[in-house]
C-alpha cells in the first residue's frame, strides 16, 4: 500500500504517500506548515488550528472543488491531484491571529526580550522583561518549538488582548520530572503520547473550556495513576510545561546517539551531554527502528551513573590482603604474569552483557586462544535453555521477528515475563495491538501489567507451563486446528512430537495444571485461528530444570500454529542482558563458537561456575563486570564461592562484592566512553558511541584484554580501535558478515538467519526443585502493576516528595487459609527468610501451595529513585518466585 | 407475540382506563410540571385521598404544550368529560378533591376547560379551543399529556407501533428511506439536512456493526423540546428508531441523554424495559428476522457532547471533545464503526411518516421545511410553553397567539432563537416565518427550536454577555481559537456590560471572533462568535450606550448576574501576595 500519489503544495508538485495527511505529506517532501499539536506518529487530533491550509480536489468533470473552510492540515488527508495553498494572505493572518490568542496566556518574555539575538538553546539571562516571563523560568528556552514557530511567523507581539498568566505553583512532587503548567499550551500532545502510543492513560486533560489543562487521571499522583515513568510526555512537550528535573537548567554541549546499556531492546538514545563532561538528558531518538522514539525509565532517567564520581578510578592490584592503586603497566604485568602461569582449563571468563560485541569478541578469543580454555560465558546467560533448543527446532536461538511487528499479531501468547519492567519498550506494540484488537493471553502466577491488559490471563500452578502448553498443542490437534501445511510438508518431525502428545490427556493436564480443560480448548482455538500469532517468553517463574522443556514446547505451538520463518507471528525468547544477543552470536558462550558454531565439548558457562569453583575446577576466574546479573543477587551462592579462587580479575567501573575480592581491579569504561556495537534481541547491530570525554584512568575491556594478550606473547591482539575488530568480526562471524557499517551507523542492520521448521518430542515431566520447606511451606508469586483499581494508595507529601502507603491484597488459597485459621478480609504477614509483608486476605481460589501480592510500580520507582548507588538499576531486582509462610496477625 | 394481540390487550386496557369506575387522575409531571411544582401537588393529592379514604387512579403524563398552566391536573370521573384545572397549588388540591371529586361540584375558579365528549358538564369551555391547543399540530409530541409513558400498553392503543409493524411486514428497508425522503423530513438538531439522505449514508457500509444514535443532549437554555417527548411519550422516539435501524441496517440504537436528566432518563428506561420484554426490541422484533438493540448512554455535563463527533467519544466512556473529520461518523463512528446520528424530534416524526405515508407528512408545512415545528417559547411572554405547530407559522403568530403577547404590557424587543450560539433577532423579524431557509436567509438559525423572548427592559449587551459566558464556560477546551476566544469574548463583554470598555474593543471582538469563525474545529466555536455579531448588528445603539456614554440603556446590566468562575482563566483567580493553591 506504499503507492504514491500526486499534488501541489503552494505550486510545488510532490509525491506523497497514500493515506498521509497534508501536512506529513508536506514534510516528507522538506516543506513546512507551522504547527504546535501535530505530531509524528500519533493520531491526528486537530487542536492548534496552526496548521490550516487552502486545499481543493478535482472532480471528476476537471473543475476543482474547494474543501469547506480553512481545513487543519494534520487531518486532512491527500487525495489524487489535490491542490494545496499554504500561504495565502488569510491564512497568514488567521495564524497569526490563533498565535495572538495562544501568546496571551504564554510566558513570552523570552520573545520580545531586546537580546533575543544573542539567545541560544537553555540560556537564561535576567534582563528586561517582567519577573513573571522571563526565560529563568522556561528550561526550555531556545529549545521550545512554540519559540520557533512565533519566530517564524514573523509577529509583531504587541495585542489588545489581556495577557492572562496562569500564576500555577509548580509540580514538582513526582519523581523524575517537573510540570509548570503556566508555560502549557494545552495541545495535548503528553496526553495522547501516552493514551495512543503507550496505551496507559495515565495523565489526561482536566477541567474545561478555559482551565483545561493537563492533569493526572482522576486527580491523583503519577505514582498510583499508571505512569510508567517512561518519560514520553517529556519527549514531545513543545514548551517547557513538563521537563526532566535533573539537570533542567543545563545546556548541552554535544548531542550524540548511542545505544541504552539497561535492556536488550536497544533504544537509540541522543544523549545531552553539557560543558562540564555530564551527561544531562536522554532524548529516545524517533527514527530509530528498534524503539519508535521510545524509551522507559531506564533509559529515561537511569542514566545518571554514568555521572557518578564514585568510580574505580585507577588500576589496583591487591598487595598484602590489600588492594592498592597503581599504574596500568604495572597492573597489566602483575595480571599478566599470573595468567602465564594458569593457561588451560581451569581458567573461566566471564564477559559482560554490557560489553560491546568487539569487548565480547575479543574476550572469547583472549579465552580460547591465548588462555586455551572453553571455558567463556557472558554473565547474563543465566538460563541458556531459553534459546539453545531454538537453534535445531526453528535455525535461530533468537527471537524470528522484530519488535515492532508485534502491532500487527492477532494474538499474543505472553509466557512467565514482566515485560513492562524488563523489556519495556517490547510492551508497546503488544499493547497496541490489543487495542486494535488482538487477544493477549498471559500465563504467569504473578500479576503484572500486561495481565492488566490481557484477555485472557491464566495462573496454572507452579512448573507447569510446559505441560500446559502441551495440553495447548494437543487440544489443537483434537480439533484439528493445525497448520496442515506445516504439518505434512514443510516440517521435519512431526510424528516425534505427535507420538509424544498422547501422555497430554486434557483431563490429566487439567488436574496437574489447575486449568480448566475448556480454557485450554478455547486459548488453543485462539491461537490457532489468528492469522498472526506471536509467543513471547521470559520463564522468569519457570524452575532451571524445566526451562528446555517450555522452550521446546512453546517452539512446536509455534510450528503447529503455523507462525515461524515468514513476516507474520514470530517466537520471542526474552531475557535480560543488553547485549546477550550480541556476546552469544559472537562466541560468548561456552557451547558455541562464534556464529554459534556448536561444540562438541561444552566448556563450564554460568550456570555451572558457582559448582565448578566449588569443586575447584576452576581456580582462576576473570569478570569482566558492569553486569546487573551478578550483583543483583539472583545467584546467592557465586559470590561466596569466589573465596576459593586462585586468581580473581575483575573490570568494573564502581566497587561492589566481587571487586571486595579480586585479586586485580582493571577500571573499565562505562557505555557512554566506550566505541562499538550491540546486537537487541531482535538480532538488530546497532551503534555505540562515546558520548562523554575520558574522565579517569578507565579503559576499554577490549583494550585491557588485548594489553593483556599482547604481554603473555600473542600476536593476534594488535587492534587500535573498535572498527579494527568489527574488521575481524565479519569475516570470523559468518552471520554477521553479511552487515554494512554504514547502515549500522544510522538504523542498525538485523542479520538474517536460515529457518529451520523441525518438531520436537515433549514430556509430562515434573519439575525435581522444590524452593519450599517445612518452615516456608508456600510460594509467594509477587506482581507489580502501574494502577490499580480497588485498592486503596495512600500519598503522603513529605519533603515535597509523594510516597506511597498502602495496605496490600494478599491473595491465598481457601484451603491454605483455613488451614491457618485465616479468613477473608483479616490481617495477616507474610514471612520469608528476608522480608516480610503485611496485607488483606483475599481467599480468590488461587492454586493451593501459592501466595500472591500485588505491589504498585510507583513504589518501585520510588525505591529507585531514592538510591544513592552508582548505577541503582543493576541491584534492580525482577519478580522471582519465593518460599514463604503466613501468619496471622493478632491485634490485641 | 404478534401485533395484532398486543394490539387487543392494548385496546382492552385502554377502554378499562376510560370507563373506569374509580376516577383517573392525570398529572403532568414532565419537566414543565416538576418545575412548577407537580410533584409536591401530587404528594398533597395521594395524601389528601388517603385520608378521606377514597380510590383514586394517578397517571403521571407528559406535557399537553401549555406549560404555563403547569401544575395540570386533569380528573376524568366515570362517563364524565377529562376536567382540566390548571396551576393547580398545594392549597387548591383539597378543594378539588374535596369539591369535584366527592361532592361532584366544579370549583369556581382554576379550571382551565375540559376535554372528550360527555362534557361540559358545567360553564367551562373545551380546552381545545385554547389558543395553545389550538393551533398546535401535535405529530411527535401527539401523545404528550394523554398517555403514561411509563406504560407501553398506552402507546399501544393509541397507534403505537403500527408503524414498525408495517414497515417490518410490508416494506423493505429501502422502501423506507424512499418514505422519509419523500416527506422531505429535515433533521431537527440544527443543521437541517434531509434525514433520509442521511440515512442512506449507513446502508452503504458492509460492517457488520452498525449504529443509530439519538441525541438528546439538550444542552441549549430555553429549549426542552427533546426532554419533552422523552417525557411525554418515549416511545414514539423507540419506535421511531427501530424503524431507523431496520431501514439502514443498523445493529444497535444507542439513545445518548445528558446525565442529570433523571426524568428523561428513568422514562427512556422504563420503556426500553418495556419494549424488550414485548419482544419490540430484541431479538425477532414481532416475530420477523429483524433484530435490534437500544440502550441509553450518559454524557457527563458538557453542551458540545452534543457535536456528533464529541457525542462519540462520550458514548465510549471518553472527554466529549469533538473528532476531526474525515473520517466522518458514516465511516467511522462509535468503537471505529459506521454510525448515524439523529435528534430525538427527528426520530419521534418516523413512526407516523410510516404510518400514515410521506404525502401527508409533505403536505403539513412550507416549501422546503416540511412537518412540523416543536417551538419551546419562553423568556418574557405571556404563555411560555412546549407548542408543536406546523412549519410556516410567523415568529410573530407564535409570540402573540401561542405566548400570548409579550408579559407585563412591554413591548416586544428581541427574540433569540436557535440556541445561544444562534444570537438575536430584532422585534421587526415577527414577519418571518418558521422556515429553515428563511431564518437561516434573515441570519437566524431555527436549530432546536428554543425561542427565548425579550422585551423592552432587556439590555443586548447584558442577554449577549449572558449567551458568551454559556458558550464559554461550555466549550470543551480543545480547539485554541474556541478555548482561548471565547475567554477573550466574554472578558471584553464583560467590560462593555460594565462600561468599563477599551477602546477598540468593538474591533478586537470582531478580530478575535473572526479568527475563531475560520479556525475553529467544531461549531462551537465556528458559531461562538454568532451572538455577538447578531447583537452588534440589529442593537448597536445598545453597545454604543455603554460604550460611549458609559450607560446601560435599560439598566439591566447594572445588576450583578452570577457567571460561573470555574472554566475562567487561572489568572482570574490570582491574588497578587497570596500562595496560589491549586
Amino acid at each position: 500500500m506504499s503507492d504514491k500519489i500526486n499534488l501541489t503544495i503552494d505550486g510545488e508538485k510532490i509525491q506523497a504517500v497514500q493515506g498521509s495527511m497534508i501536512i506529513q505529506a508536506a514534510m516528507d517532501n522538506g516543506m513546512y506548515i507551522p504547527y504546535l499539536c501535530y505530531y509524528p506518529g500519533m493520531k491526528p487530533y486537530g487542536a492548534c488550528r496552526m496548521c490550516v491550509v487552502k486545499a481543493e480536489s478535482p472532480t471528476p468533470d476537471g473543475t476543482y472543488r474547494s474543501l469547506p473552510g480553512s481545513p487543519a492540515s494534520c487531518t486532512t488527508p491527500i487525495s489524487e491531484g489535490m491542490r494545496v495553498e499554504t500561504n495565502t494572505n488569510e491564512l497568514v493572518s488567521l495564524r497569526k491571529g490563533i498565535m495572538e490568542l495562544l501568546i496571551s496566556e504564554h510566558p513570552h518574555g523570552c520573545l520580545n526580550c531586546h537580546r533575543i539575538d544573542l539567545c541560544g538553546p537553555s540560556d537564561v539571562c535576567l534582563r528586561h522583561v517582567t519577573v513573571n516571563d522571563r526565560c529563568v523560568t522556561c528550561p526550555k528556552n531556545e529549545r521550545c518549538e512554540l519559540k520557533d514557530t512565533v519566530r517564524y511567523m514573523e509577529m509583531e507581539l504587541s495585542t489588545p488582548l489581556t495577557y492572562n498568566n496562569r500564576h500555577l505553583p509548580q509540580e514538582v512532587k513526582d519523581p523524575f520530572w517537573d510540570m509548570d503548567m503556566n508555560l502549557c499550551i494545552v495541545c495535548s500532545r503528553c496526553v495522547r503520547a501516552c493514551d495512543e502510543v503507550r496505551e496507559d492513560q495515565a495523565i489526561s486533560l482536566i477541567e474545561r473550556s478555559g482551565r483545561s489543562i493537563i492533569g493526572t487521571s482522576h486527580g491523583i499522583s503519577l505514582l498510583e495513576s499508571g505512569c510508567e515513568f517512561c518519560g514520553a510526555c517529556i519527549d514531545v512537550c513543545p514548551t517547557g510545561a513538563i521537563v526532566e528535573r535533573d539537570y533542567k537548567w543545563d545546556k548541552a554541549d554535544s548531542q550524540i546517539t548511542t545505544t541504552c546499556p539497561h535492556c536488550p531492546v536497544g533504544c537509540q538514545l541522543t544523549l545531552d551531554v553539557n560543558k562540564r563532561n555530564k551527561l544531562i538528558r536522554s532524548i529516545p531518538t524517533r527514527e530509530a527502528e528498534a524503539n519508535h522514539g521510545m524509551t522507559c525509565f531506564k533509559g529515561k532517567f537511569g542514566l545518571d551513573f554514568a555521572n557518578n564520581k564514585n568510580r574505580i578510578k585507577k588500576p589496583l592490584i591487591r598487595q598484602n590482603g590489600e588492594l592498592i592503586e597503581t599504574t596500568w603497566p604495572v597492573a597489566l604485568e602483575f595480571a599478566a604474569k599470573k595468567l602465564s602461569q594458569f593457561k588451560g582449563q581451569e581458567y573461566a571468563l566471564l564477559a559482560s552483557d554490557r560489553g560491546t560485541n568487539e569487548d565480547n569478541y575479543i574476550a572469547q578469543k583472549f579465552t580460547r586462544s591465548v588462555m586455551n580454555s572453553k571455558n567463556i560465558d557472558v554473565s547474563s546467560n543465566t538460563s541458556p535453555d531459553l534459546f539453545t533448543p531454538l537453534q535445531n527446532m526453528i535455525g535461530v536461538q533468537s527471537a524470528t521477528n522484530t519488535i515492532w511487528n508485534l502491532t500487527n499479531a492477532n494474538a499474543i501468547l505472553l509466557l512467565s515475563s514482566n515485560i513492562t519492567e524488563q523489556q519495556n519498550v517490547v510492551a508497546i506494540p503488544i499493547k497496541q495491538a490489543v487495542t486494535k484488537g488482538a487477544e493477549l493471553i498471559v500465563i504467569d502466577p504473578r500479576e503484572t501489567d500486561l495481565t492488566r491488559q490481557a484477555t485472557k490471563w491464566l495462573r496454572p500452578k507452579i512448573n507447569t507451563e510446559h505441560i500446559l502448553i502441551g495440553g495447548i498443542i494437543r487440544s489443537i490437534i483434537d480439533q484439528s486446528l493445525e497448520d496442515k501445511t506445516n504439518t505434512t510438508q514443510t516440517c521435519e518431525d512431526y510424528d516425534k512430537l505427535r507420538q509424544s502428545i498422547w501422555d497430554f490427556d486434557l483431563i490429566k493436564v487439567s488436574e496437574l495444571t489447575g486449568i480448566s480443560q475448556k480454557s485450554i480448548q478455547d486459548i488453543a482455538k485462539i491461537l490457532a485461528e489468528s492469522k498472526s500469532t506471536s509467543f513471547l517468553y521470559g520463564l522468569d517463574t519457570v524452575s532451571d530444570d524445566l526451562k528446555k522443556m517450555v522452550t521446546i514446547a512453546i517452539a512446536n505451538l509455534a510450528l503447529i500454529t503455523g507462525n515461524v520463518g515468514d513476516d507474520t507471528g514470530g517466537i520471542y525468547p526474552l531475557f535480560n542482558g543488553p547485549n546477550e544477543q550480541g556476546a552469544r552470536d559472537v562466541g560468548c558462550i561456552p557451547s558455541h563458537l562464534p556464529s554459534y558454531t556448536e561444540l562438541n565439548e561444552k566448556g563450564i558457562g554460568l550456570t555451572s561456575l558457582s559448582q565448578s569453583i566449588k569443586s575447584r575446577k576452576i581456580k582462576y576466574l576473570h569478570v569482566i563486570g558492569n553486569s546487573a546479573s551478578l550483583i543483583s543477587g539472583n545467584d546467592k551462592f557465586f559470590i561466596n564461592e569466589l573465596d576459593q579462587l586462585e586468581l580473581l580479575i575483575v573490570h568494573e567501573s564502581f566497587h561492589n562484592q566481587i571487586t571486595e575480592k579480586a585479586d586485580v581491579v582493571f577500571p573499565s569504561s562505562l557505555f557512554a566512553e566506550k566505541d562499538g556495537t550491540y546486537t537487541n534481541l531482535e538480532r538488530r547491530v546497532q551503534k555505540v558511541r562515546r558520548v562523554l570525554g575520558q574522565k579517569y584512568d578507565d579503559d576499554e575491556d577490549w583494550r585491557i584484554l588485548c594489553q593483556l594478550a599482547t604481554r603473555m606473547g600473542s600476536e593476534e591482539f594488535n587492534f587500535t580501535s573498535s572498527d579494527q575488530i568489527w574488521e575481524e568480526i565479519t569475516k570470523n562471524v559468518p552471520i554477521y558478515s553479511d552487515l554494512k557499517m554504514d547502515m549500522i551507523n544510522s538504523k542498525g542492520e538485523i542479520w538474517k538467519y536460515n529457518p529451520k521448521y523441525k518438531f520436537a518430542a515433549i514430556e509430562i515431566k515434573l519439575s525435581s526443585t522444590d524452593i519450599t520447606s517445612d518452615q516456608y511451606p508456600l510460594i509467594l508469586a509477587t506482581g507489580r502493576v502501574l494502577q490499580q483499581k480497588g485498592v486503596d494508595a495512600k500519598i503522603q507529601t513529605i519533603n515535597e516528595k509523594h510516597s506511597i502507603t498502602r495496605l496490600e491484597t494478599i491473595e491465598l488459597n481457601e484451603s491454605d487459609a483455613i488451614s491457618q485459621g485465616i479468613s477473608e478480609g483479616e490481617s495477616i504477614k507474610i514471612v520469608s527468610p528476608t522480608f516480610e509483608i503485611v496485607g488483606q486476605a483475599h481467599l480468590n481460589g488461587l492454586n493451593p501451595g501459592m501466595v500472591a501480592t500485588t505491589g504498585l510500580f510507583g513504589s518501585l520507582i520510588e525505591t529507585i529513585s531514592s538510591q544513592k548507588v552508582g548505577d541503582p538499576l543493576q541491584y534492580f531486582k525482577g519478580l522471582p518466585l519465593e518460599a514463604v509462610r503466613i501468619e496471622k496477625i493478632n491485634i490485641p | 407475540m404478534s401485533f395484532e394481540e398486543l394490539k387487543k390487550i392494548a385496546d382492552d386496557k385502554w377502554d378499562e382506563l376510560a370507563s373506569s369506575k374509580i376516577p383517573v387522575i392525570r398529572i403532568g409531571t414532565a419537566m414543565c410540571g416538576h418545575a412548577a411544582g407537580a410533584y409536591r401537588v401530587l404528594e398533597e393529592l395521594k395524601t389528601k385521598v388517603k385520608s378521606k379514604n377514597i380510590e383514586i387512579n394517578i397517571q403521571e403524563v407528559g406535557c399537553l404544550g401549555i406549560c404555563y398552566a403547569e401544575p395540570l391536573l386533569d380528573i376524568q370521573k366515570q362517563d364524565g368529560p377529562r376536567l382540566f384545572f390548571n396551576n393547580v397549588s398545594i392549597e387548591n388540591v383539597d378543594e378539588i378533591v374535596e369539591k369535584y371529586i366527592i361532592q361532584d361540584v366544579i370549583p369556581d375558579t382554576g379550571v382551565l376547560g375540559y376535554l372528550g365528549d360527555n362534557g361540559p358538564i358545567g360553564t367551562e369551555s373545551s380546552i381545545e379551543l385554547l389558543p395553545g391547543i389550538a393551533l398546535q399540530n401535535r405529530i411527535a409530541l401527539r401523545n404528550g399529556g394523554h398517555i403514561s409513558p411509563n406504560d407501553i400498553y398506552q402507546y399501544i392503543a393509541n397507534g403505537g407501533y403500527y408503524g414498525i409493524n408495517k414497515a417490518i411486514t410490508t416494506m423493505q428497508p429501502s422502501d423506507i428511506i424512499d418514505e422519509v425522503k419523500n416527506s422531505g423530513l429535515r433533521g431537527r438538531g440544527g443543521a437541517a439536512f434531509p434525514t433520509g439522505v442521511k440515512w442512506s449514508f449507513l446502508v452503504g457500509s458492509k460492517s457488520p456493526t452498525k449504529y443509530i444514535l439519538c441525541n438528546c443532549e439538550e444542552g441549549d437554555p430555553g429549549a426542552y423540546n427533546d426532554k419533552g417527548i422523552l417525557e411525554s411519550d418515549p416511545f414514539t422516539l423507540l419506535e421511531g428508531l427501530t424503524i431507523a435501524g431496520y431501514a439502514t441496517g443498523a445493529t444497535k440504537g444507542i439513545v445518548f441523554i445528558r446525565h442529570g436528566h433523571n426524568g428523561p432518563i428513568n422514562r427512556t428506561e422504563t420503556a426500553i424495559n418495556q419494549a424488550y420484554e414485548l419482544g419490540l426490541l430484541g431479538n425477532n422484533i414481532l416475530g420477523s428476522q429483524f433484530s435490534f438493540d437500544i440502550e441509553v448512554a450518559l454524557t457527563g455535563e458538557s453542551y458540545v457532547a452534543g457535536e456528533e463527533t464529541a457525542l462519540m467519544e462520550a458514548v465510549e466512556g471518553k472527554r466529549s471533545m469533538p473528532r476531526s473529520r474525515p473520517p466522518f461518523p458514516a465511516a467511522f463512528g462509535v468503537w471505529g464503526n459506521p454510525s448515524n446520528i439523529n435528534n430525538v424530534k427527528s426520530l419521534s416524526y418516523t413512526p407516523e411518516i410510516i404510518s400514515k405515508g410521506s404525502e401527508w407528512f409533505s403536505s403539513i408545512g412550507v416549501n422546503k421545511s416540511t412537518g412540523t415545528a416543536i417551538v419551546c417559547l419562553s423568556g418574557n411572554v405571556n404563555k411560555p410553553g412546549l407548542y408543536e405547530v406546523s412549519m410556516g407559522m410567523s415568529l410573530g403568530q407564535v409570540v402573540e397567539e401561542l405566548g400570548g403577547g409579550v408579559s407585563g404590557n412591554k413591548s416586544l424587543k428581541m427574540l433569540q432563537t436557535g440556541g445561544p450560539l444562534g444570537g438575536v433577532l430584532p422585534s421587526e423579524s415577527k414577519n418571518i416565518c418558521i422556515d429553515f431557509d428563511e431564518m437561516r436567509a434573515a441570519g437566524a438559525i431555527f436549530g432546536s427550536g428554543g425561542i427565548i423572548v425579550g422585551n423592552e427592559d432587556i439590555c443586548a449587551v447584558d442577554l449577549t454577555r449572558i449567551l458568551v459566558a454559556f458558550c464559554q464556560f461550555e466549550s470543551c477546551g480543545k480547539c485554541f481559537p474556541c478555548r482561548l476566544g471565547m475567554e477573550h469574548l466574554l472578558e471584553i463583554v464583560e467590560r462593555i456590560a460594565n462600561c468599563e470598555s477599551k477602546l477598540g474593543d468593538m474591533d478586537l471582538m470582531k478580530s478575535v471572533g473572526g479568527t475563531m469563525e475560520a479556525g475553529s474545529l467544531c461549531g462551537h466555536g465556528q458559531l461562538g462568535f454568532g451572538p455577538i455579531r447578531s447583537a452588534i448588528t440589529h442593537f448597536e445603539s445598545d453597545f454604543k450606550s455603554h460604550i460611549e456614554n458609559n450607560i446601560c440603556p435599560t439598566g439591566s446590566c447594572d445588576v450583578p448576574k452570577i457567571v460561573p468562575k470555574n472554566t475562567r482563566s487561572y489568572a482570574s483567580d490570582f491574588v497578587p501576595g497570596e500562595k496560589n493553591v491549586r
